[in-house]
């Protein structure tokens, strides 16, 4: 076999790889669109969650497909962002009540998932001992399934997250800066 | 060739997490084995080319299901194998539709014939056994290297002749 023709089969065997990959990222994927189908359905902002969910979906099948430490945080990511989803999809359907009258809890579930889902990526992480791209994979991935049940409260409920899941890391990341002496 | 070997599962496992920077490497490293074997069991060497190239897309296709635990070679080579037996097979079909064009041949076709034909059945055969039986007979007489060793392999080796023995029988009705 003469070089052009070898360097044409190695172009091709490439490709089939790459598609094998994405063919396997896209059936990784698939629990995730069934997540993404039941939360649009519980929800009362399914628009906002549908969004939220092809996101998570395309980033999941990227990640999947990428390989290395980012398909490694597919998993956690996404089970972590499973607890601020489930608590503000419950929430959506409850009402605090008081002499003032009644409120809202999803911004406190979404606050609380929040919370709990950063602390479970960065244990995970420092469990691992992972690098900086796993940290960041499965922390996108947590935010963007959690939000999918955080749209309830608007954007505040969405940044809400954001903030909660920044404070459940950060136990995690200084343990992960100075060796294990922070708690 | 051990050595080779052991470098070969490592970069199969990076591959196979998705490290693009080993593909290369690994291309090389099973090009080679790959043909060799396709020339060895289609006894033709348009042929072999073709099932080698076929296989090594099929082999990389499927390298994220690559099992660590084993070694690669024996994995990659019964994928060639299956290539091989399926445009063995494939080609069979063909000269069964212009069998009249092959009564007129010579008996030195004929021969070749029989032989490619028989090649054709061991290969069909080899193909009804489970990955392992066929990941042992590969190892055993392609001289690759085998998951394990010593009285196991020779334990295995054993039991898949057999089942080999039965699959063949039970296809062509002889041994």
């Amino acid at each position: 076999m003469d070089s052009t023709n070898f360097t044409q089969l190695q172009r091709r065997v490439r490709l089939a790889y790459e598609f094998g990959r994405l063919r396997r990222a896209l059936l990784g994927v698939t629990p995730v669109v069934v997540i993404v189908a039941v939360a649009a359905y519980v929800t009362h902002q399914p628009i906002s969650t549908l969004w939220f969910g092809l996101a998570t979906v395309f980033v999941g099948a990227a990640m999947l497909w990428y390989g290395r430490d980012p398909q490694k945080a597919v998993l956690p990511g996404i089970a972590a962002g499973l607890v601020p989803l489930v608590l503000a999809l419950c929430a959506n359907h409850m009402q605090a009540c008081g002499g003032d009258g009644c409120s809202s809890l999803c911004l406190p579930a979404c606050a609380l998932g929040g919370v709990v889902a950063g602390l479970a990526v960065a244990s995970v992480g420092n469990q691992r001992k992972a690098g900086a791209l796993f940290w960041v994979s499965a922390s996108a991935l947590a935010l963007l399934t959690g939000a999918m049940g955080c749209t309830c409260a608007g954007s505040s409920g969405v940044l809400g997250l954001g903030v909660a899941f920044g404070a459940g890391m950060v136990p995690g990341l200084l343990r992960r800066a100075f060796g294990g002496n922070a708690t | 060739m051990q050595t080779e070997s052991n470098t070969l599962d490592a970069l199969m496992a990076r591959l196979a997490d998705g490290d693009r920077a080993v593909f290369d490497r690994v291309f090389e490293l099973l090009w080679g084995p790959v043909h060799r074997l396709c020339i060895t069991l289609l006894k033709n060497d348009a042929d072999a080319a073709d099932a080698a190239q076929e296989a090594m897309q099929k082999i990389l296709d499927r390298v994220s299901d690559y099992d660590r635990s084993r070694p690669a070679r024996p994995w990659a080579m019964a994928i060639a194998a299956w290539e091989c037996r399926t445009l063995s097979r494939k080609h069979a079909r063909r000269r069964e539709v212009d069998g009249a064009e092959h009564d007129r041949a010579g008996e030195h076709q004929e021969e070749s014939v029989i032989q490619r034909n028989l090649t054709a059945a061991a290969i069909a055969t080899l193909g009804e056994l489970s990955e392992a039986d066929r990941e042992t007979l590969i190892a055993t007489f392609w001289d690759e290297a085998a998951s394990v060793s010593g009285a196991t392999l020779r334990k295995r080796r054993e039991r898949a002749l057999d089942r080999l023995r039965k699959a063949f029988r039970r296809l062509y009705g002889l041994d």
